[in-house]
């Protein structure tokens, strides 16, 4: 580690952050100041400050509650799963076998797929009178009568969190399987050496080598799982009855309402709840490194 | 090397990568065959395989006023454009962050991470107002400034993850060998952390290829990317379905393709000339 | 704990400049002086910004923008950029671009969307060059009421009359035979009782396989629903009145009795198309848009009936206007191009293209729009046709009443409770 001063990491680290204040930082700051006043474009005469009214109705909300549960939902099971099989996969990938590269390209595909097109496309395959998953459970006699998945509000949030999962598994196993590739090889030469199983060199040699590599997919994942309109919006809009309106879709609905003071305050809210997220590991990492 | 017994490798390595690649494939293969089918089929009994194979969709998206070609070419453009600049200011950064400590260095990974959490849709209307007054608006350069922006703060803290994950003897062998840090950083760093510069790298592309927010603010009819593209597929009257699925096929396959010659680059394990254990 | 403070500070002086700066521009327009008087326009550019259906309208209106072009004598050109509608995010996007200076000069728009454009003062005030026109009478006075109404003034008008869709009910007329219907429901009752023969069974395994009514319970099926309400004599103004609520409780029995797909819930347009185009359904509501779709998937087998009367009677209103941006420095040639579209050969080559309704009463009565007997049954609702109040809550009442109406369709919640919400979201 360098520890005496230069300018040298100022250097590196400036392009980067220049950008990032420039083009992001004021509009945030600038939404941030939205949050304390009634900020409704709709009726532009009316905006004043209103100090933390907003923040109390959105408390007083019920709607903010169900969408904030239905985040923890959305983010527990979509990247969960996600993280799950996507291990499988970079485990699956790593090894050698004839058309690996092929079969590489085309894990790719979920994530190449504009999030408009993922939307429509599983909306198509939920359908209730004309789609495929109807037909294929049907044939396979698990279903007797047509589910409309995405009418019903007991079927439609799995359903999307279902599309999610697919979405994202490409996103982890491409970076695990970049980790992957950092560790020796002798490590499992040796450990075979010793007679170890499959299971063991996992959780003993693979784990901890990528453990970093494992966290911040992870929680980047995270953040951004939480922070998706595009899937959601396309499929359901949220619907049926509110069934799959995470926040980031609530806070959208509200911002196209243009309702801004309102919007904003809750986006803040979520940002906290996400920093909230963040810190444990931010604790860890740095613990960490300064060990 | 012990050669594993086929029926290990069977259920060890085939067997699961065929499941997955079935969940992940079908709806590839869905949104094939409703872009060749007519449209009289997609409503009705659902046939796995069209009755009448028909290709004109793919003919109308180059032909009609849709200009997909167009819309592909910006997209590639853009998504280039943005993986280059972002993946070269996040290396340099993430570099620095890794390997240095620097007062205000926990501040500023702090700030790079929080950037991402807050929802785009608030930031359209100041972000508008700042592109035209740079008068970037409507050209390629104002979604590469908007993207890099926001892939940077990702991109640095994965690249930081990775980097941590990389022994620090190898660097410390060239130094003792006489090297300096940026000797260093370009002959034995660089080389072993292409896999995840190719995944950082593909992270970039991805995001850049398929968001659709900004981009229906910033482009016009000549300038417009992919999704935006797909969404004008969608009028009040419907969806239709032949051309936004072939879009999509179209969309799909020649970033796989590239890929395909990308993932080479996912070489295995540290190469020879490398510190052993 | 400083660095909050600062934040704040700087937060507030952001927004004291925002709020400065961004919302109010001069009100050049409503004094009616700001407007060039003379008549000589000069060539110019006018930037007019349009959404298109398909790509069929977009060919189409690129003619439109060609000929206008070619043709006329003040060598004006305009330049039209395609956005897509986007289910409606075209009006956000507008607004983004508006709010941040690039508003176009010209925009096709829908009156839903304009309050927040007026209270922000986006528009320029069309009056001036209205009472110019020579050919303004050609427009029907009730069509520039509807369009004052949204505008929220009856001094000023904001928004230019185009083309209008008016809702009826398809039917088919192999189905109403099969159930022994022989004359199309005159009255609302007899429409009830009509969806409720036409759900039939007719592959006798015991499940329904044509239900009488494509409902529409998702984006935009607060338009077919107002005609249940209307139909008991209720309206938009109180929708809590014992009559409105009677019309919801239709509404809710239909769902609840099987008569229509259990997707109900979640079927927006596209949905309930398809499944009137497969045989699913034997009725739906929609405008003569999607008239030449149909006849050419179904031939014979589709027709139409105007929504019949009951206590009351209502259709819902589709429009499309044109508006001018206040920001647009040649206002005599923006108007120039207006006119094209609203009138004459614009109005005809959009109309007879598209199948909307025509707004120039001399275009009415051309042939081709007398021919067609989809266009004769929605001409049959202009004197009861009418919108959703446009009110500065409406578009958010509008992407909420799915939501609401879900939840009363699968009994959640009573046809009362309902309606009290419905009621205090759109009037408060």
């Amino acid at each position: 580690m360098v520890k005496k001063k230069s300018i040298y990491p100022y250097l590196l680290v400036a392009p980067a952050l220049i950008i990032i204040l420039c083009v992001v930082f004021v509009p945030v700051i600038n939404a941030i100041g939205m949050s304390f006043q009634s900020y409704d474009l709709r009726r532009p005469k009316e905006i004043a400050f209103c100090g933390l009214e907003n923040y109390i109705t959105v408390f007083k909300d019920k709607l903010f509650w169900k969408a904030l549960w239905k985040t923890i939902l959305w983010v527990v099971f979509g990247v969960g799963f996600q993280f799950v099989f996507g291990f499988v996969l970079a485990l699956l990938l790593k090894k050698k076998f004839k058309g690996r590269g092929a079969v590489r390209a085309v894990s790719l595909i979920p994530w190449v797929t504009p999030g408009v097109l993922i939307g429509l496309m599983w909306r198509w395959m939920y359908d209730g009178n004309y789609g495929v998953i109807n037909d294929l459970l049907g044939k396979i006699h698990l279903l007797d009568k047509n589910i409309p998945f995405l009418s019903q509000t007991n079927t439609a949030f799995p359903a999307v969190i279902i599309t999610i999962i697919w979405q994202g598994i490409p996103f982890f196993a491409l970076m695990i399987l970049a980790g992957l590739q950092g560790i020796p090889e002798e490590l499992y030469e040796a450990a075979d050496v010793d007679g170890a199983t499959g299971f063991q060199k996992l959780f003993k040699i693979t784990i901890p080598s990528i453990k970093n590599t494992l966290f911040v997919t992870t929680l980047l994942r995270v953040i951004w799982v939480a922070n998706s309109v595009d899937v959601i919006f396309n499929m359901t809009e949220g619907g049926p009855a509110y069934s799959s309106q995470t926040l980031s879709v609530y806070v959208f609905n509200k911002a196209q309402a243009l309702d801004l003071g309102y919007s904003s305050a809750m986006a803040i809210l979520l940002t906290l709840v996400l920093c909230l997220v963040a810190i444990p590991y931010l604790i860890f990492t740095f613990r960490e490194e300064d060990s | 090397m012990k050669r594993e017994s086929l029926l290990k490798r069977f259920f060890t390595l085939y067997l699961p990568l065929a499941v997955i690649l079935v969940f992940i494939l079908f709806p590839f293969y869905w949104t094939f065959i409703t872009s060749i089918k007519p449209d009289s089929e997609l409503y009705g009994a659902i046939t796995y395989w069209p009755k009448h194979v028909q290709w004109e969709s793919y003919k109308k998206l180059f032909t009609t006023t849709v200009d997909f070609l167009g819309a592909m070419k910006n997209s590639f453009v853009v998504a280039i454009l943005t993986t280059m600049v972002s993946l070269t200011a996040s290396t340099l950064a993430s570099y620095a962050f890794s390997r240095y400590r620097f007062p205000g260095r926990k501040a500023m990974m702090a700030l790079f991470l929080s950037n991402n959490m807050f929802p785009t849709v608030l930031l359209l209307i100041p972000l508008y107002t700042i592109m035209r007054n740079m008068g970037l608006l409507y050209k390629p350069a104002s979604l590469v400034l908007a993207y890099t922006t926001f892939t940077l703060p990702f991109s640095v803290w994965l690249l930081n993850g990775f980097f941590n994950d990389l022994p620090l003897s190898l660097e410390e062998a060239a130094l003792i060998d006489g090297c300096n840090r940026r000797k260093a950083f370009f002959k034995i760093i660089l080389p072993i952390l292409s896999p995840c510069l190719v995944a950082t790298g593909v992270y970039i592309f991805m995001t850049s290829w398929n968001e659709y927010t900004f981009a229906v603010m910033f482009t016009n009819k000549a300038s417009r990317t992919i999704p935006v593209a797909l969404k004008s597929l969608i009028g009040q009257l419907g969806v239709d379905w032949g051309m936004l699925t072939a879009g999509g096929i179209i969309t799909i396959i020649p970033v796989c393709i590239m890929f395909f010659f990308a993932q080479k680059r996912l070489v295995e394990g540290l190469t020879a000339g490398a510190v052993k254990g | 704990m400083k660095k909050k403070l600062l934040s704040v500070v700087l937060a507030a002086t952001m927004v004291a400049g925002m709020t400065g700066c961004g919302s109010n521009p001069e009100n050049k327009g409503s004094s009616g002086k700001g407007s060039e008087s003379s008549d000589n326009i000069e060539p110019c550019t006018i930037k007019f910004q349009y959404w298109a259906d398909n790509t069929d309208y977009s060919s189409l209106m690129q003619d439109i923008i060609k000929k206008f072009n070619d043709e006329n004598e003040y060598d004006i050109t305009v330049e039209g950029e395609e956005t897509p509608w986007d289910g409606g995010g075209y009006s956000n996007t507008l607004f983004n671009a508006a709010m941040g200076g690039g508003a176009p000069d010209v925009a096709t728009f829908k009156l839903s969307a304009a309050p927040m454009f007026v209270n922000n003062d986006l528009f320029a005030d069309l009056t001036p060059f209205v009472d110019k026109w020579d050919e303004k009478d050609d427009i029907a006075d009730n069509i520039y009421q509807v369009m004052k109404n949204a505008g929220g003034s009856d001094d000023s008008l904001y928004l230019m009359p185009w083309n209008t869709q008016i809702l009826y009910i398809y039917y088919r007329p192999s189905v109403f035979k099969e159930a022994g219907i022989t004359q199309t429901p005159e009255t609302y009752d007899e429409f009830i009782e009509d969806i409720k023969k036409c759900t039939m069974d007719t592959d006798g395994d015991g499940k329904t396989d044509i239900y009488g009514f494509g409902m529409r319970g998702g984006a935009g099926g607060q338009e077919p629903w107002g005609d249940f309400i209307y139909g008991q004599g209720g309206s938009f103004d109180d929708l809590t009145s014992k009559e409105s609520v009677k019309g919801m409780q239709d509404f809710i029995d239909l769902y609840q009795g099987g008569y229509v797909p259990k997707s109900a819930t979640s079927d927006g347009f596209q949905e309930t198309l398809a499944n009137f185009q497969s045989g699913l359904t034997a009725m739906f509501v929609h405008h003569v848009g999607s008239s030449k779709g149909l006849i050419e998937a179904l031939g014979d087998d589709v027709d139409a009936f105007m929504v019949p009367k009951g206590k009351g009677q209502w259709t819902s209103m589709g429009d499309t206007e044109t508006v001018m941006f206040e920001s647009c420095e040649n206002k005599e040639a923006a108007f120039e191009w207006m006119k094209y579209l609203a009138a004459n050969e614009g109005q005809k080559m959009w109309c007879e293209g598209t199948g909307q309704v025509p707004v120039d009463q001399k275009v009415q009565k051309d042939d081709y729009f007398q021919n067609d007997k989809f266009m004769k049954v929605s001409m049959e609702g202009i004197d009861f046709a009418g919108t959703v109040p446009v009110k500065d809550t409406t578009t958010e009442w509008i992407s909420n009443w799915p939501a609401i109406i879900s939840q009363a369709l699968t009994g959640e919640i009573t046809a009362e409770e309902c309606m009290k919400q419905l009621d205090a979201a759109l009037n408060k």
